[in-house]
């Protein structure tokens, strides 16, 4: 066992090729249903948005209200890219990802000068501006939204359903967590976790903060992108302004607090948790929000550090006791 | 030994559930499933709810389908399209219902479509009244609300006889909104070569018309078409007489205008208001007032055509289900529920004009009432009045 985990320690994209096998039988061993393949997607898009927006907030520590804006941008751009050249989820995805990361450049300008609740403002702003910009725009089928964006299909299989597209929304998951481990554990992430902890001092330390900064909005906005390019062509590939206000992006930050500021899992975890606790809630609309909000508050609550934090702290202990024989920790 | 005694436990914990699973299966296997998906928590969308209930609840009771039990399962879709397609794909696949009621919202009701289609489960739609919805040639969906199509032709053809082609068009961002104001300009454009006199559409949730209405009335417009949201609509209609626009100005809203809030707080600002629905609360049909004193009574508000639509569709899925024979083979149960809905001819209800429904997939047979009516209201405020302006029944392919 040790033997392995040092494995997966040097070379750690084999557990995310073991994880991509054990997510490619949970559909056939796992999924009673079609519809369980559907909210496995869901899960998967969000975890994308929350695991870039982790990275600008989590980890860079600049508090952005506006990443919903960039989910819409790849979203758009690749409705937009079907509605008017006819193309297909393989050309969209990557230029959604591209056009999208320079929004994120837009999105990151004013975080150069602003901090806390006025880069907030500003970047709440620039994602609700994106969104009516759509929603009055006739370019982009305003309010009657963008439907009939096909699946992808690859060697003659198309993924027009639910169980079938799961496939391309667990695939595009991995890699994107794989790229958000890879970021955060390298010398990148440590200047992020460093500008989150005092910019000053970063400077100091001889760290460019701005480029940073920006570098941090940009690779957040490019998840986003992919995220939203994947939801756009999820069937039944319709995507309307509604699906991007400020109460999903509320859920996106949820997600990101529920699993753990800046925690590496944090994302992931808030991601499945969110989008499971509102699909169990759904019979129940009448207090949905009521329990939803509760959650989070009690969360913040008792687990400050959110779900990731507490899981740590599970295993830390674990790990104390079994060093030192004691029950309880200090 | 703890922790055989725990494996133990876990073993007769999952053979108790596993029984438990297989006892509710059986005791349903004769219960009709009905799913429904709207906009439950707006204004009177959770009135809508109530309805749905009360009435599954009564249908219970007495027994009405058959004897035989429904369970009806309702979700909030917040009139958002991804919540709309989550709510259909969990109904059809999971909760395996045999027909689906929803949804109010055009633009969450037409990514339901393909859902519902491709699971091979009926839909049937409440309020939606996008053309485009049944254009998409699904065998399994029906509309009980008038199609835009035949909307647009009756105001076109009214206005243009009776008020006007000179028109100055304010229209909000939302679908209905916009599709309503845009189709009326496309009609006149294309119909009687008119181009309108003015044309904006608001911002989203605005409320402050008077420049847009102080242009529009720099252009001398003999029609004002105030079409958006409820508020927006109310606060237009009373802006339009602040700004001096005269009463000789036809005002004319979409079909939101039968919504009873309109006259109640746009108050005079409403009298000569014209509109084309599917119902009017003033009908002075038997069954009508009959409906309208039921819903005051019960659900304390004067209905407005989504609320007779909503109840139409109950009375002819009711009939619809009391032809079927459940097998407990989920997809040919579908298949008979969709065909007795298709069945249905001459279902004379609630609504302005007879709702008729045929075998095929197309426009013609799945846009059920084909019967708008003009509306105008002759006094506004509490105690307000409407009259008939006029009534046509369309055939089947008019306006495709």
């Amino acid at each position: 066992m040790e033997k392995f985990k040092s494995i997966i320690r040097d070379y750690p994209f084999i557990a995310f090729i073991i994880a991509f096998v054990i997510l490619a039988f949970v559909p056939s061993v796992v999924f009673t249903d079609v519809y369980q393949s559907h909210l496995a997607t869901l899960i998967f898009v969000n975890i994308v948005v929350a695991a870039g927006l982790n990275i600008v907030k989590g980890y860079c520590g600049q508090v952005t209200v506006g990443h919903v804006g960039l989910f819409a941008v790849g979203s758009y751009t690749a409705g937009t890219l079907f509605l008017y050249l006819g193309l297909g989820f393989w050309a969209t995805l990557p230029i959604a990802i591209i056009v999208t990361a320079f929004f994120g450049v837009a999105m990151g300008i004013p975080s150069f000068r602003l901090e806390g609740p006025y880069l907030a403002l500003a970047t709440l702003g620039g994602g609700e501006a994106i969104r009516l910009f759509i929603e009055n725009g006739n370019f982009f089928r305003s309010t009657f939204g963008i439907s009939d964006i096909p699946t992808p299909s690859l060697m003659g299989y198309n993924f027009d359903s639910p169980d079938r597209y799961y496939f391309i929304s667990m695939t595009i998951m991995i890699i994107a967590v794989y790229f958000s481990f890879s970021i955060l554990r390298s010398g990148v992430g440590r200047a992020f976790m460093s500008i989150r902890e005092d910019p000053i001092c970063a400077a100091a330390a001889g760290i460019n903060v701005k480029k940073y900064k920006i570098l941090a909005f940009i690779l957040s906005a490019m998840f986003a992108g992919a995220a939203g390019a994947v939801y756009a062509h999820m069937p039944p590939g319709y995507i309307h302004p509604n699906n991007y206000t400020v109460i999903e992006m509320v859920t996106f930050l949820a997600m990101v607090v529920l699993g753990g500021l800046g925690h590496i899992w944090g994302g992931i975890i808030g991601a499945i948790v969110i989008t499971i606790v509102y699909d169990l809630t759904r019979p129940l609309y009448k207090y949905q929000l009521l329990i939803f909000g509760l959650t989070i508050v009690l969360t913040i609550l008792f687990m400050p550090k959110g779900l990731g934090g507490f899981i740590d702290r599970y295993f830390l202990e674990k790990r104390f006791k079994k060093k030192t024989g004691t029950e309880k920790t200090s | 030994m703890g922790e055989i005694m725990n494996k133990l436990k876990f073993v007769f914990s999952a053979i108790v559930f596993s029984a438990g699973l297989v006892i509710t299966t059986l005791a349903h296997a004769e219960t009709i499933k009905i799913g429904v998906s709207f906009r439950m928590l707006s204004d009177v969308g959770y009135k809508h709810g109530e309805l749905i209930t009360d009435t599954v609840a009564k249908w219970n009771k007495e027994g009405t389908i058959n004897g035989q039990k429904i369970d009806l399962t309702l979700y909030n879709d917040e009139c958002k399209s991804e919540k709309g397609v989550a709510n259909a794909t969990k109904l059809a696949y999971q909760d395996k219902v045999h027909v689906i009621i929803g949804s109010s919202c055009s633009s969450v009701t037409l990514p339901m479509v393909p859902v519902s289609a491709k699971a091979k489960v009926p839909q049937i739609i409440p309020h939606s009244t996008n053309a485009d919805i049944t254009k998409k040639g699904s065998e399994y969906i029906f509309r009980v609300p008038v199609s835009s199509r035949f909307y647009k032709i009756v105001q076109g053809k009214f206005t243009a006889e009776n008020q006007g082609t000179k028109i100055a068009y304010i229209y909000g961002p939302d679908a209905a909104g916009k599709d309503f104001a845009l189709s009326l300009a496309d009609y006149m454009r294309e119909n009687y070569n008119v181009e309108p006199t003015y044309m904006v559409q608001s911002g989203e949730k605005e409320t402050d018309f008077r420049s847009y209405l102080t242009k529009a009335k720099a252009t001398n417009p003999e029609v004002l078409v105030i079409s958006a949201l409820l508020d927006e609509t109310v606060r237009g209609l009373v802006q339009s007489y602040e700004v001096g626009i005269p009463k000789s100005v036809h005002r004319v809203t979409a079909s939101i205008g039968s919504k009873v809030e309109i006259p109640i707080n746009a108050g005079s600002a409403a009298k000569g208001v014209t509109f084309s629905a599917a119902f009017a609360a003033s009908d002075t049909r038997p069954v009508a007032k009959k409906f309208v004193k039921m819903v005051k009574d019960k659900y304390g508000v004067v209905p407005g055509h989504d609320f007779s639509q909503m109840m139409d569709l109950l009375d002819i899925l009711e009939i619809a289900l009391k032809k079927v024979k459940f097998t407990g083979d989920l997809a040919a149960d579908r298949n008979k529920v969709r065909d007795a809905i298709a069945a249905t001819t001459d279902f004379r209800g609630l609504a302005s004009g007879p709702i008729n429904f045929c075998k095929s997939g197309t426009p013609e047979c799945r846009d059920g009432n084909r019967t708008p009516v003009m509306i105008e209201y002759t006094k506004g405020g509490k105690n307000f009045k409407t009259k008939v302006a006029g009534t046509v029944t369309f055939n089947a392919s008019a306006g495709l």
